[in-house]
């Protein structure tokens, strides 16, 4: 009790630092740069606070009693079997403000999952032992279509080689995203389960294989350079998941990318700068096993 | 009417068998006196050296952890050459497959080698019959026959370390199919050891909860109705019922696990229509109910101890055992708590976290109701009631921290970081381990017949105490601050470099936390042999164990007790003594209370 309280009460003078950005700061929360993670971060500043008094309450009086009715001669111990009214009472107020808990929480979770809005940037995120690849709408400003039953390592993100959509996407190793835009990230693994976890975003969503997971959006709120991180052990190589993600204004976004979709279209003669070759249809076809997951 | 006939002549059979089987007072006994025994005092004992030794193996293993975690890429000290190289490299530097083996072997050992058999297979064995008057389980030899697979299981599990592959390191969750699919974790035969030692250790629960429930059922003495069983009796039979109806879950998922990756189906597997999410369904079935299965019979152990040394009731003995069947049953409909992440249907998880809410209140009631034990006593501090008053206050923050990770959106952010290890180290260690070691002290002079040393207690309590909150509270900043959790080096992050310095605190906790176990292990290992003659009821105690002196032969009772009331009659007005055993009647100008 008394270690864990001065812990707390460390914790409890920093959190005026909670939202505050800080370096070396090993109380409060990284920085939060997504709109929804502001709204993580509003419920834990609320449930630290609600449980930090119900520690505070409970265990002052727990230690209030440990101290008081410590043994001594001549006062016998008071004979009681226990109190329904209490029991009731103890029953039903932590059941209101759980209750009440749960839902509050899941009105934002909803709110944090309602579906992307239509001015999205849609991002294919596909993991892989031990690596991330990013795979960003062509030229004519929408991905080539996949499916994930087509996943095979000769065909890492599961398009069809003979849309002509597809050679025009741009396939990144780094995550750069445009700040004040909505980006839509779908997320694909080509083997094990990983995790798209960005403590800065408050966002972690397990990439299943065999599936699109295409419920995860979020808006960066200011630029930055951080990291994509895996977050679900996933092999020998786990630790070191990691991808570059670079918040960028939509002017700098402009400029990366429309070279990129221009090389791969063809508008200026370069070559190729896709780093996976695309397999014949035939051998496609033979590789691609049956599979459950959904067609985008 | 059948109950305590039935009762009688299994007690019967037994104590004239004893004389056969056994020794007492015939000199040394024999090696098969140790190895095969059917008294469940001594099956009570085979589990608590073997659970001691996966203690000091699986706790080792967590030392190594925090090595690697305070000081990435370090060797080992001292001991760094003398591990294996499917952990170490040549410097002795944790390499990182050698951590993931760590982590899962760490994960395993703990949960089914240590915290299981000390809480189910200790203090079941020991404590149902002697606290309900019987002469011993139901099935004696096949309680024995339950020992017997838990060491089978751990010889399995421990065999996996010299496989060619070596020990799997897909954590003690195992997802698929990263533990399905030899090309993608690199150690098929050790996964498969590891599937194949949880199967035979979910046969050995199975076996010992049959047993633990018939004999509840069935054998308690005449006059103990089931609302006149001590609480760690109540706790460890609705455990039991969990562990039938979780445990079979488990064997069938892990039995997939070694079909898929030995004999080529694709259970979990996308491109043969498996599905990966079905692993974490059936094994977050069986995990749920698992941590109430860890942390029940913690619970029962604990309100016992606080009431003998608070010299007072247990405050709502019936609110107790009422809290424990809905935490028994609220348990079954919770595991999706663990998949909001996951990819699961996202309705679902909303759902998951209303269920998930509500079985925290169960969990305030009990804690409401061990303050209104304390309350008003007149408390006896020994060293294990200690630990159990210190139980109470880590389990409070283990449960607080719980309700963070209860809340979809806040789960987004924490799920997997270093919060969650926090949340159910607090839980399981300050939880279920506080209340192991409080048990144990508090039932040695019953099992050895002697008194352990005092002063060697009194250090391990304050050491254990003290760097338990230095190892695990920092973690929770650790977690907000975003750290992974299972992953062999936090300074490949940036955003992580600069929690380094609470890196380096945890891992000094941990090492006084390793330390604080050898007074332990030394005290009951020498008390055993050394201490002084303990007398037959050392705390005065009401319950039915501290009516029989050691040594208690096979069978228990010589005369089959008969209980008048309920477990815990302390400080009655009007009585002599403060305590009234549960086979003496109330004189009859004493009315006990309801309770």
């Amino acid at each position: 009790m008394l270690t864990g309280g001065i812990f707390l009460a460390s914790v409890l003078m920093a959190s005026g630092a909670f939202a505050e950005e800080r370096s070396g700061n090993v109380y409060g929360l990284p920085p939060c740069v997504t709109t929804t993670g502001l709204q993580v971060d509003s419920i834990i500043k609320m449930i630290f606070w609600l449980t930090g008094v119900v520690f505070l309450l409970t265990q002052g009086t727990y230690i209030y009693y440990l101290i008081v009715y410590r043994r001594r001669p001549g006062v016998p111990a008071h004979y009681s079997h226990g109190n329904n009214t209490l029991e009731i009472i103890w029953t039903t107020a932590p059941t209101i403000v759980f209750l009440a808990l749960a839902i509050y929480s899941n009105r934002v979770w909803e709110e944090i999952h309602r579906p992307a809005p239509d001015n999205a940037l849609t991002i294919d995120v596909s993991s892989y032992q031990f690596g991330w690849q990013m795979r960003y709408p062509g030229i004519s400003g929408k991905l080539a279509p996949m499916d994930v039953r087509k996943i095979t390592p000769q065909n890492p993100f599961g398009t069809d080689p003979e849309n002509p959509k597809t050679a025009q996407d741009v396939i990144s190793t780094d995550l750069v995203i445009p700040v004040g835009r909505p980006i839509h990230v779908l997320l694909h693994s080509r083997d094990v389960i990983h995790s798209f976890y960005v403590p800065e975003f408050r966002l972690y969503q397990d990439c299943v294989p065999g599936r699109t997971i295409g419920w995860v959006w979020f808006q960066a709120t200011q630029t930055g350079d951080f990291q994509l991180a895996c977050n679900q052990l996933c092999g020998t190589g786990h630790y070191n998941m990691k991808a570059p993600i670079k918040i960028v204004s939509e002017e700098e976004f402009q400029k990366w990318l429309t070279p990129r979709q221009q090389k791969n279209a063809g508008v200026t003669p370069a070559p190729s700068s896709v780093p996976v070759a695309a397999p014949s249809p035939a051998k496609a076809a033979s590789l691609t096993g049956p599979g459950t997951g959904n067609t985008l | 009417m059948s109950t305590s006939l039935t009762h009688d002549s299994i007690a019967t059979v037994e104590t004239h068998g004893s004389s056969h089987h056994d020794d007492h007072g015939h000199g040394k006994p024999g090696i098969m006196h140790y190895l095969w025994n059917t008294d469940h005092k001594m099956i009570a004992l085979q589990f608590m050296w073997s659970a001691v030794f996966f203690l000091l193996f699986g706790g080792a293993m967590a030392l190594a952890m925090r090595w690697q975690l305070a000081f990435p890429g370090h060797p080992i000290p001292v001991i760094g050459h003398l591990l294996p190289h499917s952990v170490v490299n040549d410097e002795g530097a944790i390499i990182p497959s050698g951590y993931n083996v760590l982590v899962t072997m760490h994960g395993t050992i703990l949960v089914f080698f240590v915290a299981m058999p000390l809480l189910i297979g200790v203090f079941g064995n020991f404590l149902i019959p002697l606290k309900i008057g019987a002469g011993d389980m139901a099935f004696p030899a096949l309680n024995e026959l339950s020992y017997w697979l838990f060491a089978l299981s751990g010889v399995l599990m421990l065999s996996s370390f010299w496989v060619p592959g070596g020990a799997p390191g897909t954590g003690w969750t195992a997802y698929a199919p990263l533990s399905s699919v030899a090309a993608y974790n690199q150690t098929p035969m050790g996964q498969t050891l590891w599937c194949a030692a949880l199967f035979v250790n979910g046969l050995s629960s199975i076996t010992g909860a049959v047993n633990y429930i018939t004999t509840v059922i069935t054998m308690r003495a005449p006059g103990m109705t089931m609302f006149r069983m001590p609480l760690p009796v109540w706790a460890i039979f609705l455990t039991a019922i969990l562990l039938i109806l979780a445990i079979p879950v488990l064997s069938a998922a892990a039995a997939l696990i070694i079909f898929d990756l030995n004999f080529g189906t694709m259970f979990y597997r996308p491109s043969g229509y498996g599905q990966p999410l079905l692993w974490q369904h059936l094994f977050w079935f069986f995990g749920h109910p698992e941590v109430y299965i860890l942390i029940l019979p913690a619970m029962g152990l604990t309100s016992e101890i606080l009431s003998v040394f608070s010299r007072k009731p247990v405050f709502g003995y019936k609110a107790m055992v009422w809290a424990m069947i809905s935490i028994g049953f609220l348990g079954f409909i919770v595991w999706g708590h663990h998949m909001y992440v996951s990819g699961m249907n996202l309705t679902l998880s909303a759902a998951f976290s209303v269920s998930t809410m509500v079985i925290a209140v169960p969990s305030a009631i009990k804690t409401f109701n061990w303050m209104g034990t304390i309350w008003r006593g007149s408390i006896h501090y020994t060293v294990p009631m200690a630990f159990a008053v210190a139980f109470v206050s880590m389990f409070v923050i283990g449960g607080l921290s719980g309700i963070f990770m209860a809340s979809t959106p806040v789960d987004l952010f924490v799920h997997h970081t270093y919060f969650i290890v926090a949340h159910f180290h607090y839980v399981l260690f300050g939880g279920s381990m506080f209340a192991i070691f409080a048990a144990i002290y508090f039932w040695f002079p019953k099992m050895s017949g002697r008194m352990f040393n005092n002063t060697l207690g009194w250090i391990h309590f304050w050491m254990t105490f003290v760097f338990f909150n230095l190892t695990f509270f920092p973690m929770h900043n650790l977690g907000l601050g975003g750290m992974m959790r299972r992953i062999a080096d936090p300074t490949v992050y940036d955003c992580l470099k600069q929690l380094q310095p609470l890196n380096v605190v945890c891992t000094i906790g941990a090492m006084g936390l390793g330390l604080a176990t050898l007074p332990f292990v030394w005290n009951i290992i020498w008390s055993m042999r050394n201490g002084p003659k303990a007398p037959a009821n050392p705390w005065n105690s009401t319950t039915l164990e501290w009516t029989v002196s050691h040594p208690i032969p096979h069978g228990n009772f010589a005369v089959t007790p008969t209980v008048y009331h309920g477990p815990y009659e302390y400080s009655v007005p009007g009585l002599a003594k403060d305590f009234l055993p549960q086979n003496e009647k109330a004189p009859a100008h004493i009315t006990l209370e309801a309770h």
